[in-house]
């Protein structure tokens, strides 16, 4: 064999190895997603007559569930649903309006308090997401049992913007302090104060980001269990406490349950999706 | 334009945390439908520190935070550099392995129940098949653990696989052309430049996702709920069960700020690791 032929070997063994390691990788990440999906179209008995795994071929695939959902327990089960994108949306879309007010101040004016100057600001922001939220769980309980805000929307849309705002201020001063200056110094220049500059130059070149930062604050929010656990009881419940009452009310009701926590991947799988060319370039901006 | 986003933080940030502070040195008493605060000194902390339940909590946690922190980082590791050779279809494996990190934990530690049930699930279904004997994936007090960090693993690699494949992405090509110049192998590539160009994105890494996985809560609560006995029991499921289930708001308080000090110690050493990083660089 002559040393040509070798190395062509070896690089299809190469080439080989890579593809099956990411070939397995991607079966373990879509394996549970397929029996999570199938386990909803399963009758009772294919569910309770042990582990059936190919459709059509093992059991026969039945959509009674799903009629089910959207028919006799609309009320029950979509309550939550609307819920959460209600309060997710909100929060999220507060938190990205406060984050970029915050950010733009931060990147573009000098502030001082005390020995605190503007990095160590956005740091202070940032660093609120070290605190486990157990910890501020406990009063924000008592707080909201005074105010009246227990099991209410405002309550959660006002803790998840809290929750969100440091994400959104370390995404979006990032990108606010690598925009070119020079644009926005020559429309200084023209005569355009601070707020048109925001309004007219800013924030049309920061839209991606925007989009991204609503985006993520909005999956934070909807993924959330363990505030909407603790804040609330029925008429605010969201569609995770949702899953989490039915299952231990119900027992292993898997059919259902499936069917619900398809429900509740649905969206971040769809923004995951619709944010795929921000993930690499930007979202994550590294280091500093 | 500042002041919004920092009295929202004051409100919902530190003025909870001080609250908590406050009643971790007291005990709280209710009478005629109002919540009382009465001083206790270091009552609610003597008390933690003689709970067999408390330390039991505190070792299941960071078992849970090394192992899967570590067991990401390999695998996120590796999924990065595959990927960052460009094979045919990258675009499609970079955007599937992303998503398992955005989905619902209630409905992953769900799904991950259905598949690990001993009588049920696919996995009993096809160890039967084989003729081996089924293991009680969540049940078996020396297995559930593990269990636990499998499902951490399954979820949050992905966020390790962005970090690090940003991080490649970032290195200048110039660096890997010379030393390819140079005569460096594959291997060698990796190891003497890849590698330490990479320790920054490394770091800060390990110090999201530990922050992050020392608050793991959710995913126990839906698949064990800290069973059984206490053998998942993580140290935030410990202080909502003390504080929302028996209501004995201090003690819960107490357990918060014991993970706290943790989480914070963690993130004190890796950022003290990033600077004397950036020294070396400097010299």
């Amino acid at each position: 064999m002559s040393t040509k032929t070798i190395r062509q070997g070896l690089r299809f063994l190469r080439l080989g190895s890579i593809y099956c390691f990411l070939i397995a990788w991607s079966f373990v990440v879509i394996a549970p997603l397929f029996w999570l999906i199938t386990t909803s179209f399963k009758d009772k008995l294919d569910v309770y007559l042990g582990p059936k795994f190919i459709p059509w071929l093992d059991f026969r695939p039945t959509s009674k569930w799903w009629v089910r959902i959207f028919t006799i327990e609309k009320d029950t089960l979509l309550k939550p649903y609307a819920n959460s994108l209600i309060i997710g949306s909100i929060s999220a879309l507060c938190s990205t309006l406060l984050g970029l007010a915050a950010s733009y101040a931060l990147t573009r004016f000098c502030f001082k308090f005390f020995f605190m100057k503007n990095d160590d600001i956005i740091f202070w922001f940032v660093s609120q997401r070290i605190m486990p939220p157990i910890i501020i769980v406990f009063a924000i309980y008592s707080m909201y049992q005074t105010l009246g805000l227990l099991d209410n929307h405002l309550g959660l849309i006002l803790v998840y913007t809290a929750f969100n705002l440091p994400l959104s201020v370390w995404i979006l001063s990032n990108f606010l302090s690598q925009l070119p200056r020079s644009i926005e110094e020559a429309a200084l220049v023209d005569g355009a104060g601070p707020l048109t500059i925001l309004f007219h130059i800013v924030i049309p070149m920061l839209s991606p980001s925007l989009t991204a930062t609503f985006l993520l604050c909005f999956v934070f929010a909807w993924n959330d269990f363990l505030f909407a656990l603790i804040l609330t009881f029925s008429r605010a419940q969201t569609m995770p406490i949702l899953i989490a009452a039915q299952h231990f009310q119900r027992g292993p009701q898997w059919w259902d349950i499936s069917a619900l926590s398809v429900l509740a991947v649905l969206p971040p799988v769809i923004i995951t999706i619709a944010l795929q060319k921000y993930f690499i370039k930007g979202l994550i901006p590294i280091g500093k | 334009m500042l002041t919004p986003g920092v009295l929202i933080v004051l409100l919902f940030s530190i003025f909870p945390l001080f609250f908590t502070l406050m009643l971790m040195f007291g005990q709280v008493i209710f009478s005629e439908g109002k919540m009382l605060i009465k001083f206790a000194g270091l009552a609610n902390w003597q008390r933690l520190l003689q709970d067999q339940r408390f330390w039991n909590a505190v070792l299941v946690t960071l078992k849970i935070v090394v192992i899967a922190v570590t067991a990401e980082y390999v695998l996120g590791l590796i999924l990065a550099s595959l990927l960052y050779q460009r094979p045919f279809g990258s675009g499609f494996f970079r955007v599937l392995y992303v998503i398992p990190m955005l989905l619902t934990p209630i409905a992953v530690g769900y799904t991950w129940r259905m598949i690990l049930d001993v009588g049920r699930g696919p996995i009993a279904g096809l160890l039967k098949r084989a003729g081996l004997s089924p293991v009680g994936w969540l049940t078996d007090p020396h297995v559930a653990l593990y269990s636990i960090v499998l499902i951490d693993v399954w979820q949050w690699t992905p966020f390790m696989f962005l970090l690090l494949y940003a991080g490649l992405e970032a290195i200048p090509k110039d660096y890997l052309e010379a030393a390819e110049v140079d005569g460096a192998s594959g291997w060698k590539k990796f190891i003497y430049v890849i590698m330490p160009l990479l320790a920054p994105s490394s770091i800060a890494a390990f110090l999201l996702r530990t922050i992050e996985c020392f608050k793991i809560v959710d995913i126990i609560y839906i698949t064990t709920g800290g069973g059984p006995g206490q053998a998942t029991e993580s140290l935030t499921l410990f202080g909502y069960n003390v504080g929302f289930r028996t209501f004995d708001l201090a003690y819960g308080a107490t357990i918060a700020f014991s993970l706290f000090f943790m989480v914070l110690i963690a993130a004190m050493f890796f950022t003290i690791l990033t600077r004397s990083l950036r020294g070396i660089r400097l010299e």
